[in-house]
C-alpha cells in the first residue's frame, strides 16, 4: 500500500488539495459567469419591481417588457447591430491580413530591411500621436468623419498583434519547409498562402478573436468619428446611452434638464436588456476560437 | 546593424520634427486666413448661400437633416445662409467638443454652458469669438429681446462670448412635497422655510407612514446656506449680503455647521433614507412616489411639470430667494465658433432664431404638418411623427417665442417675464474665478473633498466629529491658497467695477 502511493500518478492530487483547488476554480468561475447572468436576470424584471425592491436574484415578478420595448423601438438597434456585425467581420478580415503580411515579412530572415520595419510597428507600441493629432489626421487628411471605415481603418493594424505573429512564424515555421517550397518551384506568395498560412492557423485563429473581440467591444472610435445615428455601432450606442444618463443624474438641479430629458431615457430593465443583447453574440463567437486560442497564445510566449 | 538602427532613429526623429513644424504652420495658416477672409465675405451678403455648422447638445434625432433641409429654405430667403446642425448626445458633448475645437474644425455655431463645454472656461481658452462689435450690428434684435441681465451677466473678462436663451433667469430652491401624503396626513406646509421648519411635518410623516421616506436626499444634495459659491459644489463662496466681498470656507460659518447638524438630527431620527450618501439618484424613489419631501430648484410651473412625470401630484414651497447666479444666466448658450469663416453670418442666424417665431419654432419642433400641427397663433399640437424630432427646448435659445402645447397656461411666458423681473442678482454675478493659476490645489482639494463631501451634507455623519476632520483635509490640500487667490481675483473685480 504504502508502495503504491509512493508511485503514484505525477499530475495527482490528494482529496484535500484536489477539493480546494476545485473550489478556488469554481469561485472564479462564478465570479466571470455572476455578472453576466444577473444583468440577465435584471433585464427580466418588473420595472416597477426593481424601483421598489431594487435589484435582486429572485425578482418578485418577471417581465419581457424591457425587450418587447427594445425591438418595438429598436430601429436604431437592429441598425447598430448590423453596423457592429459589419464593422467586425469586415475589420477582422482585414487586420488578418494585414498583420499576417507584415509579421510574415518581417520573420523572414531573408528579407534586408526587418530591422526597419520591426521597429517602425514596434515604435507605434511606445509612442503614438496623441489624440487630437490622431484626430486631425483621420478627419481632415483621410477624411474618415463620418464614414464606416472610421470604425475599421483605426484598429486594423496592431504592433503587439504583428509582435505575436511574428514570433509565432519564426518559431513554428522552419526554414525548411520555405526552403523546400522553393525547390519546388512556389513563387514567394504561394509559400506564403499554400505552405505558411495552413500551418499559421492556431495564431490567425487567436489575433482572429482579438480583434473580433476589439471590433465588438469598440465604442470609442465612434465617439470621435461618427455623428450619424445610421452608423452608430452598438457598445457606442449604449455608452451613449450610459454616459447621457450619468450626466443627466449630476445635474439635476439644472430645472430644465431634469424631468423630461430623463424621462425619455430607456428605463434600467431597457438598459441591461441591451447588455444581454450585445455581449451575446460574443459569448457564441468564443467556442469557435477556443480550440486554436490556448494553443495560439502558449505558442506567442516561447521565444528562440 | 547598429549604422542602420542609428539611421532609421535619425530619419524618424527628422520626420517627427518636420511633421510638428507643418501643424504649427498649418494651424496658423488657418487662424490668418479665416481671420482676413471673413470681413469681406460679410459685405456681399448676395451671392452663394453660406453654409452654417451648428452644433448643439442632445440625443441625436432621425429627422434632424429632413428639418434643417426645411429650415435652410427659411433661412436662404432671409438672410442667404442654410444650416447644418450635428447633434451630439448629453453625456459625449464635453469630450467631442473639446476634439473638435482643439482640432480645429470648422464650426460657426455650438452650444455651451456653465455645465455642458464650460462657457467660462472655453471663452476664456479662445474657443469661442467675441461677439461685442456683433451683437451691435447683426445682433441688435438679440440685445432688443433678451433681458439686459443676461448679457450683462454672460460677459467673461469684460466681453460677451455667446448668446443666452432667453427662459428663467434667476434660480430659487423650493421644497417640494408629495401631495397625496400631505393631504392623507393633513398636513400644513405654508409656514415651511427653513431645514429647521420641516421638522414637525417629517415628524409626523414618520409616524403615520412607516414605508415612506420622509425626506428623500441622494449624494447630490446640500442644504441650502446664503453663499454664493465660487464654484458649483466647491467649498469656497462669499455671503450673499456680504458687501466687503469676503472669500470664506462654507464649510467654517455658523449657518452651515447648523445646517448640518440639522441634517444629522434628521438622520438619526430616521427621516433621511440611511443610504442617502451613496445613492445615484432620487429618480427610483419618484417612480414609486414612497416619499414625502425633498429639495429642487423651481422655474415658473415646475409643480406642474413635476406632477405630468411622476404621475402623482406635487406641490413645493420656496426656501430661498429667487436670485441670478452666474450659472443660471450661463445656463444655456449659443457662440459662435473662434474659427468660424462667417461669423457675421452665424450672428445674423442666431439673431433670426431668437427673434423669428417661426424659425424657432422649426427648430425646436420640426416641420408644421409633419411633426407639429399648428392650432392658432400661439397654440400648437404635437404629431406622432415628433417622436423622430424631439429636441430639448431650452438649448435653442429663446424659448418664448415656442409656440404653447395644449394644457400649457395660457400665461406662460408672461409669469416667466415676471419671475425673471422678481430675480435679485446674487452677490457674485458677473465675476468668473479663473482657477487655471490653482488648478493643481483644486484638482487636490475636489478628491479631498470627495471623501467627506456627501456623507456630511446628507447628515449620515456628525458633524461634530467629522466637519474639523474635513476642513484640516481641505486645508492640507491647498485650500488656502486657492482662498487667496480667489480673494486677490475678487478684490481685483471689486475694484474694476466700483462695486
Amino acid at each position: 500500500m504504502a508502495s503504491m502511493t509512493r508511485s503514484r500518478d505525477f499530475h495527482k492530487l490528494s482529496l484535500a488539495w484536489n477539493v480546494f483547488f476545485n473550489l478556488i476554480a469554481a469561485i472564479i468561475a462564478i465570479a466571470c459567469v455572476f455578472p453576466f447572468l444577473f444583468v440577465t436576470i435584471i433585464s427580466f424584471t418588473d420595472e416597477k419591481t426593481l424601483a421598489r425592491n431594487g435589484y435582486s436574484l429572485f425578482p418578485k415578478k418577471w417581465s419581457v417588457d424591457a425587450y418587447t420595448y427594445l425591438f418595438k423601438a429598436g430601429d436604431q438597434l437592429l441598425r447598430s447591430y448590423g453596423v457592429t456585425i459589419f464593422v467586425t467581420a469586415v475589420g477582422t478580415v482585414i487586420s488578418l491580413v494585414f498583420i499576417s503580411l507584415f509579421a510574415y515579412a518581417i520573420s523572414r530572415k531573408g528579407f534586408k530591411y526587418r530591422n526597419f520595419f520591426a521597429f517602425f510597428a514596434f515604435f507605434t507600441m511606445l509612442f503614438n500621436g496623441g489624440l487630437v493629432p490622431t484626430y486631425i489626421v483621420a478627419t481632415q487628411l483621410l477624411g474618415l468623419q463620418n464614414s464606416i471605415w472610421a470604425l475599421i481603418l483605426p484598429m486594423a493594424v496592431n504592433a503587439f498583434y504583428i509582435m505575436i505573429m511574428r514570433t509565432f512564424f519564426v518559431t513554428m515555421i522552419p526554414d525548411a519547409i520555405i526552403e523546400s517550397g522553393k525547390i519546388d518551384g512556389a513563387s514567394e506568395l504561394g509559400i506564403f498562402l499554400r505552405l505558411v498560412l495552413p500551418l499559421a492557423l492556431p495564431g490567425l485563429a487567436t489575433i482572429a478573436l482579438f480583434s473580433t473581440l476589439g471590433y465588438w467591444n469598440d465604442w470609442f472610435n465612434a465617439l470621435l468619428y461618427i455623428d450619424k445615428p445610421s452608423l452608430v455601432p452598438l457598445q457606442s450606442m449604449l455608452m451613449r446611452i450610459e454616459n447621457s444618463m450619468q450626466f443627466i443624474l449630476q445635474n439635476t438641479n439644472n430645472p430644465s434638464l431634469g424631468v423630461g430629458i430623463l424621462q425619455s431615457m430607456p428605463q434600467d430593465t431597457s438598459r441591461m436588456a441591451m447588455v444581454v443583447l450585445a455581449t451575446g453574440p460574443i459569448v457564441l463567437a468564443y467556442p469557435f476560437f477556443q480550440r486554436y486560442f490556448i494553443q495560439g497564445l502558449t505558442v506567442g510566449a516561447v521565444k528562440e | 546593424m547598429s549604422n542602420n538602427r542609428k539611421k532609421t532613429t535619425i530619419t524618424l526623429a527628422s520626420v517627427l520634427a518636420a511633421s510638428l513644424a507643418l501643424s504649427a504652420c498649418g494651424s496658423n495658416n488657418g487662424g490668418n486666413a479665416s481671420g482676413s477672409s471673413s470681413p469681406a465675405e460679410g459685405n456681399s451678403s448676395k451671392g452663394a448661400p453660406v453654409e452654417l455648422s451648428w452644433y448643439t447638445i442632445g440625443t441625436p434625432q432621425k429627422d434632424v437633416d429632413k428639418v434643417m433641409q426645411e429650415v435652410s429654405k427659411y433661412t436662404k430667403e432671409k438672410i442667404n445662409a442654410t444650416v447644418k446642425m450635428t447633434m451630439i448626445d448629453w453625456g459625449d458633448y464635453n469630450q467631442k467638443m473639446q476634439v473638435l475645437t482643439a482640432s480645429g474644425t470648422p464650426m460657426d455655431i455650438m452650444f455651451t454652458a456653465s455645465w455642458a463645454f464650460d462657457y467660462v472656461q472655453n471663452a476664456r481658452k479662445g474657443a469661442f469669438k467675441p461677439i461685442d462689435d456683433l451683437l451691435k450690428k447683426e445682433g441688435a434684435g438679440i440685445v432688443s429681446t433678451l433681458d439686459p441681465a443676461f448679457l450683462e451677466g454672460s460677459k467673461v473678462d469684460g466681453h460677451n462670448y455667446g448668446i443666452p436663451a432667453y427662459k428663467e433667469l434667476p434660480s430659487q430652491e423650493v421644497w417640494r412635497f408629495n401631495k397625496t401624503i400631505l393631504d392623507a396626513d393633513k398636513l400644513d406646509i405654508s409656514n415651511v422655510r427653513s431645514l429647521e421648519s420641516l421638522e414637525p411635518l417629517l415628524k409626523a410623516v414618520k409616524e403615520k407612514n412607516p414605508d415612506v421616506v420622509p425626506f428623500q436626499v441622494d449624494k447630490n444634495y446640500g442644504p441650502y446656506v446664503p453663499y454664493d459659491y465660487l464654484i458649483e459644489k466647491f467649498p469656497l463662496a462669499v455671503k450673499l449680503d456680504d458687501t466687503s466681498y469676503k472669500v470664506v470656507n462654507v464649510l467654517d460659518t455658523p449657518e452651515m455647521k447648523q445646517a448640518l447638524k440639522t441634517m444629522h438630527k434628521y438622520y438619526t431620527a430616521g427621516y433621511i433614507p440611511t443610504e442617502a450618501a451613496t445613492t445615484e439618484s432620487s429618480s427610483d424613489v419618484m417612480v414609486t412616489g414612497k416619499w414625502f419631501a425633498d429639495k429642487a430648484t423651481t422655474q415658473p410651473f415646475a409643480d406642474n411639470l413635476w406632477s405630468t412625470s411622476a404621475g402623482y401630484p406635487i406641490v413645493s414651497t420656496p426656501l430661498s430667494d429667487a436670485l441670478i447666479y452666474n450659472w443660471s444666466v450661463m445656463g444655456s448658450m449659443q457662440a459662435i465658433s473662434a474659427n468660424s469663416k462667417h461669423p457675421e453670418k452665424a450672428m445674423e442666424f442666431l439673431n433670426l432664431l431668437n427673434t423669428d417665431p417661426v424659425l424657432r419654432n422649426m427648430v425646436d419642433s420640426g416641420i408644421e404638418g409633419t411633426h407639429f400641427k399648428k392650432i392658432d397663433d400661439t397654440h400648437m399640437e404635437n404629431l406622432p411623427e415628433s417622436k423622430n424630432y424631439d429636441m430639448p427646448t431650452f438649448s435653442l435659445g429663446n424659448i418664448m417665442l415656442t409656440y404653447l402645447n395644449p394644457g400649457d397656461p395660457e400665461n406662460k411666458w408672461d409669469e416667466f417675464k415676471k419671475y425673471n423681473a422678481a430675480g435679485k442678482p446674487a452677490v457674485l454675478l458677473g465675476f468668473n474665478f479663473d482657477m487655471s493659476k490653482v488648478s493643481n490645489e483644486i484638482a487636490a482639494i475636489n478628491n479631498a473633498k470627495e471623501a467627506y463631501w456627501a456623507p456630511l451634507m446628507t447628515g449620515t455623519v456628525d458633524p461634530d466629529k467629522y466637519l474639523p476632520k474635513a476642513i484640516e483635509k481641505l486645508k492640507a490640500a491647498g485650500l488656502d491658497k486657492v482662498m487667496a487667490e480667489a480673494q486677490s481675483q475678487l478684490d481685483a473685480w471689486k475694484a474694476a467695477n466700483n462695486k
